[in-house]
């Protein structure tokens, strides 16, 4: 078997180009939902009535508990049931946000956490509100270990993004598992989607490390 | 004049550019208890850690009974020894370290036999017979079931003794055995140590600030100081007529404080 | 110990109830509960190559002479860094251009592994670092050979250590496993979306498919549970 560079120019790179569009596309828009719907989770987790803290607190358990694919089927089969149209990669970028969301409460908990109890206090005994003390004083702390965490996640979506090619949605490994059937081959393609999330996973997370060092000299000096 | 147990030539500790021994000539004969006293930094744990290997030296010799340690003979020339080279040396000493470092997954028992089975190939009825053994010798064969979690610290320190002395070791090495410990339990340690002291049968090396402990057990006293060996002597000499301004210095601020 | 027997009761009584008044889960139950057998065999299967790969390259990675360190590190980057979708592909779709066919089986129990094991081996190399220093002193003092002491004194040990991230692991690869669907395995996801295209009872099938899968993870994390208390029990003081 011998790798067939024409192939790869001519049929393989054109077409994972507009795919890797919506790969890109579908990780920003799901991490975008996962952020703010993390923090959202993780204020009802922390709620003080008990109604809402313990429901949330399950919900969060079982989409961590079970496998992100299921859930993608779930809302790609279900929504249409309930009247909601929407394209797969709308679907596919919801459930994956939301998997997501519940995975980023977690460290948004752990996050403020890692503050001193005493922070807290001192606010109390400036007689600071509310916003002035997460904004000014608990927010900056606790970004220094949110940030790596969440950068890791950022990672995690792109290479959950192929779940999406069982709902057709035309991200890169739809696309490769296309050409292969259209042509025949699958080496070329499939190396070609592997070298890309590779390639795209280690400049992530050298990404990661310069927002780390950044947010770190910035806000703490 | 018989040759000494243990025989430090020319050696040189760094780490990195900071030098730990300088030079050091230092030798103990077969049999004699030496106790070296030193502030910190002074160097002494370091000449324990190079005999047992736990760490290398830049340059100069170890000879352990005249063999050299961290070199090997090789058709008449110094090389840098091979491991198996050194697993042999090795073989002939022992520590007993500050923090006593018991397996905690095993009992004092198998803490005991552990090594004598899967190093020296004894079998368990032999080597249980010799760990209980010492295990009495120690005053703890009750405890032989029990798990280090579950003994005193002068209890594990004990245990960890046995261990060693399980081994059958030529030399003893006794890295601050009794500074880890609550002062109520130094006692029930410094005994066991005086008792191999008295026995005579094994080379020792004692790093300690028990200076009324190392005054009494001890052949020789070695004072050291930044890396190098100052003064040294017999307990009563150094002690009671200590000729070194720093040694005096040092003298005088510990037992001030004891 | 206590969330388990409540969180299973519920199940049972979910499930008791369901099968009671809704005569049509009777329809695509059995379907997916075979499904459930594919699940549970690739999961045994992927966990022991899982657990073998991390144990070697975690201990290769930090002890291993220099070809074998390298080897690990080359290994444990090129999977960690890969999707496992991909690797799954590559396996089943492009294996057999080189002349190597594997079975749908073989192909997802060696992706998932080798995934999976690329994260383990980081999980166990540091373990072993976190058993401490002195633990080696001792051995050295000891004059163990260095295969005893890793066997003997630091891996035991290590194994207290690991088990919370190696579960937290083997419940991320039994979700994974629903994957192995992509290549025509019969497991739980498979069998759901079949059953769904037949009966379109979404909401019932998925359920319980998510159930499925809850109860899976439950189960090993009750499982790490009693491991580590087993391994643990001499750190316990008496008294």
């Amino acid at each position: 078997m011998d790798w067939d560079w024409t192939f790869t120019f001519d049929v393989v790179l054109p077409k994972m180009w507009a795919a890797a569009g919506v790969t890109v596309w579908a990780t920003v828009a799901s991490f975008a939902l996962a952020l703010v719907g993390g923090l959202i989770l993780m204020l009802l987790k922390t709620h003080r009535s008990a109604w809402v803290s313990r429901p949330a607190t399950e919900l969060i358990e079982v989409i961590r508990a079970t496998p992100l694919l299921v859930q993608i089927f779930f809302l790609f089969f279900l929504l249409p049931e309930i009247g909601i149209t929407l394209p797969p990669l709308t679907t596919g970028i919801l459930a994956i946000g939301l998997y997501n969301s519940a995975l980023c409460a977690e460290v948004y908990r752990a996050g403020f956490q890692a503050v001193p109890r005493g922070q807290w206090e001192a606010c109390i005994a400036l007689n600071m509100s509310t916003y002035r003390t997460y904004r000014d004083v608990i927010i900056p702390q606790s970004l220094p270990p949110i940030i790596p965490a969440l950068g890791n996640y950022l990672v995690a979506i792109f290479k959950e993004t192929p779940l999406l090619s069982f709902v057709a949605v035309a991200e890169i490994m739809q696309v490769s598992k296309l050409i292969g059937a259209e042509y025949y081959r699958f080496t070329e393609a499939i190396t070609i989607a592997g070298l890309f999330f590779l390639i795209m996973s280690l400049i992530a997370a050298l990404l990661i490390r310069i927002v780390e060092n950044y947010v770190k000299r910035s806000i703490l000096h | 004049m018989t040759q000494p147990m243990i025989r430090f030539d020319k050696v040189l500790k760094a780490y990195g550019s900071l030098q730990v021994l300088k030079d050091l000539d230092f030798s103990v004969d077969k049999g004699e208890v030496v106790s070296i006293i030193g502030p910190s930094g002074s160097g002494k744990t370091t000449v324990l850690r190079v005999l047992m290997t736990l760490e290398g030296i830049q340059d100069g010799t170890i000879y352990v009974n005249e063999d050299p340690l961290n070199r090997m003979l090789v058709d008449g020339q110094l090389m840098d020894a091979s491991r198996a080279h050194i697993r042999r040396i090795r073989s002939k000493i022992g520590m007993v370290f500050q923090s006593f470092n018991l397996f905690p997954h095993m009992t004092a028992l198998q803490n005991c036999i552990e090594s004598p089975i899967y190093t020296q190939g004894k079998s368990k009825s032999e080597a249980t017979d010799e760990a209980m053994r010492l295990l009495n010798m120690v005053g703890l064969a009750d405890k032989a079931n029990h798990y280090p979690s579950q003994l005193s610290g002068g209890q594990q320190q004990r245990v960890a003794i046995a261990r060693t002395l399980a081994m059958h070791p030529e030399v003893l090495l006794f890295d601050e055995p009794t500074s880890a410990l609550d002062p109520e339990m130094v006692g029930e340690v410094l005994e066991v140590i005086r008792d191999l002291a008295e026995s005579g049968n094994y080379t020792m090396l004692l790093v300690t600030h028990q200076m009324g402990f190392a005054r009494e057990v001890s052949d020789r006293v070695c004072f050291f100081d930044g890396g190098r060996m100052v003064e040294q002597g017999k307990p009563d000499d150094l002690f009671g007529n200590p000729q070194n301004a720093r040694l005096k210095q040092f003298l005088s601020k510990v037992l001030e404080a004891g | 110990m206590n969330r388990i027997a409540v969180v299973s009761a519920l199940i049972a009584f979910l499930v008791g109830v369901s099968v009671a008044t809704f005569s049509e889960v009777r329809m695509f139950l059995p379907a997916i509960l075979k499904g459930a057998v594919v699940t549970v065999q690739v999961s045994v299967l992927s966990i022991a190559l899982f657990l073998f790969m991390s144990v070697i390259s975690g201990i290769g990675r930090s002890h291993g002479n220099t070809a074998i360190r390298w080897i690990s590190t080359v290994y444990i980057e090129v999977f960690r860094g890969t999707s496992l979708l991909v690797i799954l592909f590559w396996m089943f779709f492009v294996m057999p251009e080189f002349g190597v066919t594997l079975s749908p089986l073989f192909a997802g129990v060696l992706a998932i592994g080798l995934n999976f094991g690329a994260y383990g081996a980081e999980v166990v190399r540091g373990a072993i670092s976190a058993v401490p220093r002195g633990q080696t002193e001792a051995t050295i003092a000891l004059n163990m050979s260095a295969y005893r002491r890793m066997t003997r004194i630091i891996l035991p040990q290590a194994i207290a250590i690991m088990i919370p991230g190696m579960s937290n692991l083997t419940i991320e690869l039994i979700k994974a496993t629903a994957l192995v669907s992509a290549v025509t395995l019969v497991d739980i996801t498979y069998a759901a979306v079949q059953q769904n295209q037949l009966h379109y009872r979404t909401v019932e099938i998925f359920t319980i498919t998510l159930l499925l899968y809850y109860c899976l993870a439950q189960f090993v994390r009750f499982g790490g549970e009693a491991l580590e208390d087993n391994y643990t029990r001499h750190l316990r003081r008496r008294g």
